[in-house]
């Protein structure tokens, strides 16, 4: 079912919603709560969770015999609404971050309210995933990201079945975002980062898609689930395991490697060109042995940029 | 006493250009280092205008009485060229908030490189004053920000500065990867000066400031006490966390302001409307919570529900 998180006026257009899916049997609290869009060129999350709700709707209708929904599911597949339509990161009358305004403010900026809704209707689920993909320069491996995680939560991240568990510390930069806000509440939270920003990525779709539905069989939301008979490895990588290479040279950058391929020492992984002359001036090689986890797809390169990210196997 | 204009920080771009960023120094004695930094948000041009004020004040200096330069001081007006050249307030490509990079690191990109040479290149400075011009949609009185963290060092000295307003802000709003925090962190003292408004000069803003920093500068030994300076004319107001007043839009449609700034109100004063470009009605009447000050006002008229339209500080000890 369609429900409107909160409906606002808006200057000169029609007034507009936040409207999120309601799935499932009535509960007060949904069991899980999924929400993507915070950016409003993060195509991959507002496509996955499109299609997850198509797909758990059909379940309710009895389009797939043998599956069932035992609790309710909140999927908000898109909460910067307006970014979306006009292809911008952040909120397009002020520019600003959606996923800076968290806990957010009944009073507040526009932002900050459609942040509080938000919040309100997600932080008394059990479990909690927020979906991102990288910005439009950069390629990240479909990865959970868990921030000082409980060893609890390390256990649940493996039901998403994604090939990398990535765990980080909380930065004194991020304490605005909706996952930070998310902490404080019982209950569990997730990251995953899917790909890169302004495309539809359908493998790095499939495999996510796969892996929310997984998940909802492993954690006793979704009747009937089969599940893959565990072939699929997952390798968790501790805080302060990446190893990130910078570009040493600006200039156009190619190369045509694929995140999740296990890369070794040396292994030529893609050459910088000055781009006026058109002379090879960097070749790129892995710096260690490990899994490339995210890679630049943007060509043109400033001095410094982030190139690529390997995790060494732990 | 010299004058060198220098380049602290160069980037290479993907085609052919370069990014640098300079700053012009004055070096008189071996007195105390102040810097002045500026345009670190690209829609933000006050503290350009500043700096160049405070550049003439100094090249007549250089004519004048070198002598009386006794320390040195380093402008920094143009922190986000790519931004400032190009009407973004974030750092172009990178969609990033400088005043949120800081305090940077060696390794990363262009941002990060950026904050980390602009920390190295004012340690040890006895004040830096960054500069904000507010944003393209709210205009400020001439004020310093600071967190409450630092204000028994700053306060003092923004109490000279010559100034309309202090705000205090609690530790619990601290950002923290601000130029300003930043570099508060690491004992060298900083205070934030926002005024105007974004993509507009304010001239006579620029000028109060001005002679305050050169009274600042005096104060702290950079200037010989000899020099004589245009007198301060504006003692601040202190606003904290308890009597500042936030008005946000409870609807949308075209805010049409109904009083001046920085003027003052009495409690329910009508300080502006919301009307519809479609309608002849008002939509909605802003009013003020409080006897007080409107010290931030609404420049650009559109407004979505929930936008700022006006700050009012309660007088201290008057009615709330």
């Amino acid at each position: 079912m369609k429900r409107d998180l909160l409906l606002m006026t808006a200057p000169v257009r029609d007034s507009f919603d936040i409207p999120c899916h309601e799935i499932g049997p009535k509960a007060a609290h949904p069991a899980a709560a999924f929400v993507a869009g915070l950016h409003g060129d993060e195509l991959n999350g507002t496509f996955i969770l499109s299609r997850l709700a198509d797909f758990l709707n059909g379940v309710e209708a009895g389009k797939h015999p043998g599956l069932k929904l035992l609790k309710k599911v909140l999927i908000i597949p898109a909460v910067n609404v307006l970014g979306i339509n006009l292809r911008s990161r952040t909120w397009p009358f002020d520019k600003s971050d959606m996923n800076r305004m968290f806990p957010g403010n009944v009073s507040g900026e526009t932002t900050q309210r459609i942040a509080l809704a938000v919040l309100e209707a997600t932080k008394k689920a059990e479990y909690r995933v927020d979906l991102h993909t990288s910005g439009v320069d950069f390629e990240e491996l479909p990865q959970v990201r868990l921030y000082s995680p409980s060893d609890a939560q390390r256990a649940t991240a493996r039901h998403f079945g994604l090939p990398a568990i990535m765990e980080r510390s909380i930065s004194p930069v991020f304490t605005t975002t909706l996952m930070h806000a998310w902490q404080v509440w019982p209950g569990q939270s997730f990251l995953l980062r899917v790909g890169q920003g302004g495309t539809v990525q359908l493998g790095h779709c499939q495999q996510v898609f796969r892996g929310l539905v997984a998940f909802l069989g492993q954690t006793g939301i979704l009747a009937g689930v089969s599940l893959a008979e565990g072939d699929e490895e997952i390798s968790h990588f501790r805080q302060g395991s990446s190893k990130r290479l910078y570009a040493g040279k600006a200039g156009t950058f190619v190369s045509d490697c694929q995140v999740g391929r296990w890369v070794r020492t040396g292994q030529e992984l893609g050459y910088i060109y000055d781009s006026f002359s058109g002379n090879v001036i960097e070749k790129v090689e892995a710096p260690a042995n490990g899994l490339l986890t995210g890679i630049r797809r943007h060509p043109l390169l400033f001095e410094g940029d982030l190139l690529l990210r390997i995790n060494p196997k732990s | 006493m010299t004058q060198t204009t220098e380049t602290i920080f160069s980037l290479a771009m993907p085609y052919r250009e370069t990014l640098d960023i300079r700053r012009t120094v004055y070096t008189g004695g071996n007195g105390p280092r102040v810097a002045v930094t500026a345009g670190i948000h690209g829609d933000e041009l006050e503290g350009l205008y500043v700096c160049h004020r405070l550049a003439a004040w100094l090249d007549e200096l250089q004519h004048s009485n070198p002598q009386h330069l006794l320390g040195q001081v380093e402008l920094y007006p143009a922190l986000n060229p790519l931004g400032l050249d190009t009407l973004t307030r974030s750092v172009p490509v990178f969609d990033s908030d400088l005043n949120r990079s800081f305090p940077g690191s060696q390794q990363g990109d262009l941002p990060k490189r950026l904050a980390a040479a602009v920390m190295t290149a004012l340690d040890g400075a006895s004040l830096v004053v960054d500069i904000h011009a507010s944003n393209i949609y709210l205009r400020e009185i001439p004020q310093v920000r600071i967190n409450s963290e630092f204000s028994d060092l700053l306060v003092p000295l923004a109490e000279q500065a010559n100034l309309d307003l202090i705000w205090i802000h609690g530790a619990a709003t601290v950002l923290e990867a601000t130029i300003a925090h930043s570099l508060n962190s690491r004992n060298v003292p900083c205070l934030v000066v926002e005024m105007g408004v974004g993509m507009r000069l304010t001239p006579d803003y620029c000028e109060q400031l001005t002679v305050g920093l050169l009274h600042l500068w005096q104060e702290l030994g950079v200037l010989a006490p000899e020099v004589v300076l245009p007198p301060l004319t504006h003692h601040p107001l202190v606003a904290d966390d308890s009597n500042v007043h936030y008005l946000n839009a409870q609807t949308s449609g075209l805010f049409v302001p109904a009083t001046a700034h920085w003027t003052d109100l009495r409690r329910g004063e009508l300080l502006g409307t919301i009307v519809s470009p479609f309608h002849g009605a008002v939509l909605s009447e802003v009013r003020s919570p409080v006897d007080g000050i409107l010290f931030t006002l609404r420049e650009y008229p559109l407004v979505y529900e929930g936008s700022l339209m006006a700050r009012v500080m309660a007088r201290k000890g008057g009615a709330r």
